[in-house]
């Protein structure tokens, strides 16, 4: 299968990558990463399902490579383990979801 | 080749334990770690702990880093004479020209005999560095697509298995579409790739600079606009700017400030071909000084009008 990942690209939602790819793009180890989905952190587009083709017919979004290549960083950085480094995504991830709510509400305040 | 201090960086003592290198790294990744880290500089900052404690971590690279003894950070210097010898550095050629070499990556060659000799032995293959930078655009960069050139201090290996620092320049072509907080990949332009392995990757960052009239959230675009008070009352037509010259905007009568009214299409493109909507947000001002006839008219306004503001006060 012929990847879309092989060329320059924006990362939109279109962009889908599998496990080998996020985990070459990360440098998260393959097992960490079926942990960080186990954990949540990280899903699977169309769930997590590990029938019909296993964990090689995973596809990911490309923002499970942000997070991936954040992951990797954490970990290394602060020498996290697995379970440490998902609470510290999931917390940094509500935190950008705050962030961008509060610069969208910003956006439409009179100055 | 430039003195470092990497003790004065991690802000301990030279005669520092262990434990108390870790304590100190640990303190300062907190602090200004790019990830978590709101710190101004945090990335040169946290660069610059991360190298120390690269090096101060590992006793090897301790030792030999100790015995090059000690100088004023930014001081040239040049390791002792039987330096080399003593830790088989990847330095190689004797020192005969050190004016370029980083003091890093001189200490990241020791502990696997260093570059030269992996890879006249051909073991040593290793994929190039990912390099992530941040691509600062204007608004109207965003909405027509740029080009842009990255610096990337990349080391590299000469041909007598000498490591050099040298910058190399990475054009990158960031397409319409992108919009703040995007990222882009360019796979291969990163760091090259060490005995045939493989070049690094690029990841860019975009972020778009304050515009002195749109702000930017995702794909939309707002827009303050101004309305006189009658205006707002009454409805107007008025022009207002977008990224792509004056449109007209019909104001309906009663409109309130705060209001937002959409210009479909006008916002910044999106990768899918689709544009975001530009939203003009109402702001209705008063003239900070009145003519008579302007006061007059009001005082007349205010005779004729029943209307309370504040009725639901009670």
């Amino acid at each position: 299968m012929s990847s879309r990942f092989d060329h320059q690209a924006l990362f939109t939602e279109h962009l889908e990558v599998a496990l080998e790819e996020l985990a070459q793009a990360s440098g998260l180890l393959p097992d960490e990463i079926v942990e960080l989905v186990e954990y949540g952190v990280l899903q699977p587009v169309g769930g997590n399902s590990i029938e019909g083709g296993g964990i090689s017919a995973w596809r990911f979004s490309a923002r499970a490579i942000v997070l991936g290549r954040r992951a990797s960083r954490l970990k290394a950085d602060f020498d996290l383990n697995v379970s440490g480094l998902a609470l510290v995504l999931t917390y940094l991830e509500r935190i950008e979801e705050m962030e961008a709510e509060l610069a969208r509400l910003r956006c439409q305040l009179l100055g | 080749m430039k003195y470092k201090d990497y003790y004065k960086i991690l802000g301990v003592e030279r005669s520092a334990s262990d434990e108390q290198i870790k304590k100190a790294y640990r303190k300062l990744a907190r602090k200004y770690h790019p990830d978590v880290s709101k710190e101004k500089d945090a990335e040169e900052k946290f660069k610059e702990v991360a190298e120390a404690y690269e090096v101060l971590k590992d006793a090897e690279k301790r030792n030999a880093y100790d015995t090059m003894g000690y100088y004023q950070p930014g001081q040239e210097f040049r390791p002792p004479p039987d330096w080399e010898q003593q830790f088989h550095s990847g330095g190689g050629g004797g020192f005969q020209d050190l004016g370029d070499l980083d003091l890093f990556d001189l200490l990241s060659g020791l502990g696997r005999g260093g570059f030269r000799a992996g890879r006249s032995g051909g073991e040593f293959r290793m994929r190039g560095q990912d390099y992530e930078v941040t691509a600062h655009l204007s608004v109207e960069e965003a909405a027509r697509g740029s080009e842009i050139e990255v610096p990337l201090p990349v080391t590299e290996m000469s041909g007598e298995g000498q490591l050099r620092r040298t910058t190399k320049t990475v054009k990158v072509r960031i397409p319409k579409g992108a919009t703040d907080g995007q990222r882009l990949r360019v796979p291969g332009k990163g760091g090259p790739g060490h005995g045939g392995g493989p070049d690094g990757d690029l990841y860019v960052n975009v972020q778009l600079r304050p515009h002195d009239l749109f702000r930017v959230s995702g794909h939309d675009l707002y827009l303050e606009l101004p309305v006189a008070p009658w205006e707002a009352a009454l409805g107007a037509e008025v022009q207002v700017p977008t990224l792509d010259g004056r449109v007209s905007v019909k104001i309906p009568p009663g409109s309130r400030a705060g209001q937002k009214l959409r210009v479909r299409g006008k916002g910044l493109p999106r990768p899918g071909g689709a544009e975001g909507d530009l939203y003009a947000v109402l702001q209705v001002v008063t003239p900070s000084v009145l003519s008579e006839r302007e006061k007059q008219l009001y005082r007349d306004l205010q005779q004729a009008s029943s209307f309370n503001p504040r009725a639901h006060f009670g």
